[in-house]
């Protein structure tokens, strides 16, 4: 128990990720309000591209450009840029999708007058 | 010029959809000729590309030359040409019956309308092609926001199923990217055939085991397993008419095509997820989703939301085949879930026909309307065989598949949720025949216009297609079990 403790603590980067996933997970179930659950489900894919860039975060590396031609390559030196690029898809994708939900919610709001989740289905009924 | 076909089947629709806005935004009767045309030509490049997978052997492409531990790879092999053959066909049958029911009120905005459809069909093939865990992602990502705002399109209650969709919809994608992050995080490697050949070594991995969790929850929810199906029945049934059709058939099986790709391509479906065999999981949950698909169909009344949970269940069945891990049930269930594409279709389809040309809504009002609508409940009959399982129809001999499969690999629970959804299918079918045959011999006094031709083409291609794949099932169950089955399976 106290073994798992220390690990955890060795890695605040993960730990950082979960709280901030479950945080967003909580605000997507509990709140009302859509604009709130669309802030939850970005802090959701925040956090999973915030994992991707820990994991692949090295200390003490550079830019993945050959300093020189002759040497042999050195990969501690050298970033990896793979992560990096994923990362990058993937905020693109993310704003895409909140794009996408908060013109959806612009349209509700015209369509319904509230954005509160209950008042909309009292007027579903 | 061969190896390029794969690439030219996503192209297609790719380019036609990003010149669309600037083509046809002063001639926007040009945009539904323009999108038939271009899913026309594709559908013949889909064909194409299947005969060509047939006589040479799968197909692989690498993206600007980059070779495969770097490069993008998308491989052809015969599961996805056989399965683009059929997103291509659908996809053009779609798009031509969009032209009589498309939204009127979108007026200019009907070119955003045809390039988002576009911008589905080709995000769809990059699904089927991708080889690369993250290229998935983003295909999957594409055609998850083109449905989106698709179904929002429809205004009104789709609007809050589309966001509902959204919400539930993201939250799946980064759980999948999330299990992509930790396989790549203990493998090094996001190519498919690369990862294949670092797995053995690490098959204890915990976090693999923990990737692959979040894999299949993600997908789950796209694909409307069980327990994540609540945004998929209301999307598809406020969706606009002409993109439901498209929507229902297409999107959760290309989701699930992508969960059998990474279990039996990818992890060679021997997984062992805390003492559970994986496929134990895929089947329970298959089964599960079968039964309770198919009971909540028989509470509704919308004759969609019937439909869409009807849907639900043979994701279920499908699901059973697959992972009862034999070549039976594999290639039964892959037959099973080409028939579901065409049957889903067929299904929204005469939906979209009754509601836009008689108004019918529910089950009672298609009572009222019945002995009027000849195409109509002709086609629906059909489509019921299909969905229940009587021969001759293709629905039958996939489930007979994947029962035989069930049967050698000895799980009769597989066996026993196949026959008990399919007598559940049975029950709201025949509750929908009762309203139909019971309430006949009072016909309502209202007359109805002539049943337009684009409607009476489209359901007859449909149902035809369903007694079509039924009678030739054995051909194509062969070309499944010598072209489309895993590696060394």
């Amino acid at each position: 128990m106290v073994d798992a403790i220390v690990a955890i603590l060795q890695r605040p980067n993960f730990l950082a990720f979960v709280i901030i996933f479950l945080w967003g997970f909580y605000i997507m179930v509990t709140r009302y309000n859509l604009v709130k659950k669309l802030i939850g489900m970005y802090l959701v894919q925040t956090s999973v591209i915030f994992f991707l860039v820990s994991i692949s975060a090295k200390e003490g590396a550079t830019v993945p450009i050959l300093i020189s031609t002759t040497e042999p390559v050195q990969v501690a030196n050298y970033a990896n840029p793979l992560p990096h690029v994923l990362t990058l898809t993937a905020i693109v994708v993310g704003v895409a999708t909140t794009g996408v939900g908060l013109a959806l919610c612009a349209a509700i709001y015209r369509k319904y007058g509230s954005l509160d989740e209950q008042a909309i289905l009292e007027k579903l009924e | 010029m061969s190896h390029q076909l794969p690439v030219i089947l996503f192209l297609l629709p790719l380019f036609a959809a990003i010149s669309m806005p600037l083509v046809c935004l002063k001639h926007r009767h040009w945009s539904f000729p323009v999108s038939v045309t271009i899913l026309a030509a594709m559908v013949l490049v889909s064909v194409l590309n299947l005969y060509n997978v047939i006589q040479h052997g799968e197909v692989r492409y690498v993206f600007s030359g980059w070779a495969v531990p770097l490069g993008i790879e998308w491989i052809a092999d015969g599961l996805a040409s056989v399965i683009l053959v059929f997103v291509s066909a659908l996809g053009l049958l779609g798009v031509a019956f969009t032209r009589s029911t498309a939204p009127k009120e979108l007026g200019g905005r009907i070119v955003h309308y045809y390039t988002l459809i576009l911008l589905l069909i080709s995000a769809m093939t990059g699904i089927v092609f991708a080889r690369d865990f993250f290229n998935l992602f983003v295909f999957l990502e594409v055609a998850a926001i083109a449905s989106y705002a698709l179904i929002g399109v429809a205004g009104g209650r789709a609007l809050f199923a589309a966001f509902r969709y959204l919400v539930l919809g993201t939250l799946g994608a980064s759980l999948y990217l999330l299990g992509v992050s930790y396989l790549y995080a203990v493998t090094g490697t996001l190519n498919m055939s690369d990862m294949v050949e670092r797995l053995p070594l690490l098959m204890s991995s915990k976090a693999l085991v923990g990737g692959l969790l979040f894999m299949f929850i993600g997908l789950g929810i796209k694909m409307a397993l069980v327990p994540f199906h609540a945004w998929m029945p209301e999307a598809y049934t406020y969706a606009p008419d002409s993109i439901s059709p498209i929507l229902a058939s297409l999107t959760t099986k290309l989701a699930l095509l992508a969960w059998v790709r990474i279990t039996y391509w990818v992890f060679n479906s021997s997984m062992i997820i805390f003492n559970i065999p994986i496929l134990l999981l895929v089947e329970v949950l298959g089964a599960l989703a079968a039964v309770i698909g198919a009971s909540l169909a028989l509470a509704q009344r919308d004759i969609k939301m019937i439909f869409a949970y009807g849907g639900i269940s043979h994701i279920g069945i499908i699901l059973i085949g697959v992972g009862q891990g034999n070549q039976t049930g594999f290639a039964g269930g892959v037959f099973y879930l080409l028939n579901d594409a065409v049957m889903q279709a067929a299904l929204f389809f005469l939906a979209a026909a009754a509601s836009c040309h008689y108004g019918i809504k529910t089950i009672e009002d298609i009572g009222r309307v019945g002995k009027q609508a000849p195409w109509l409940t002709g086609s629906l009959i059909v489509i019921a065989m299909g969905m229940i399982g009587l021969p001759p129809t293709g629905g039958f001999f996939g489930k007979w598949y994947i029962i035989l499969g069930a049967l050698d690999a000895g799980n009769y629970l597989s066996v026993a949720a196949v026959i008990l959804s399919t007598l559940l299918t049975l029950a709201y079918f025949v509750k929908l025949f009762e309203s139909i045959f019971r309430h006949a011999s009072t016909p309502s006094g209202v007359q109805f216009a002539e049943f337009p031709h684009s409607f009476k083409l489209t359901l007859g291609i449909t149902s035809a297609a369903i007694l079509i794949l039924g009678l030739f099932s054995a051909p194509f169950v062969q070309f499944i079990l010598n072209y489309a089955l895993p590696p060394g399976f």
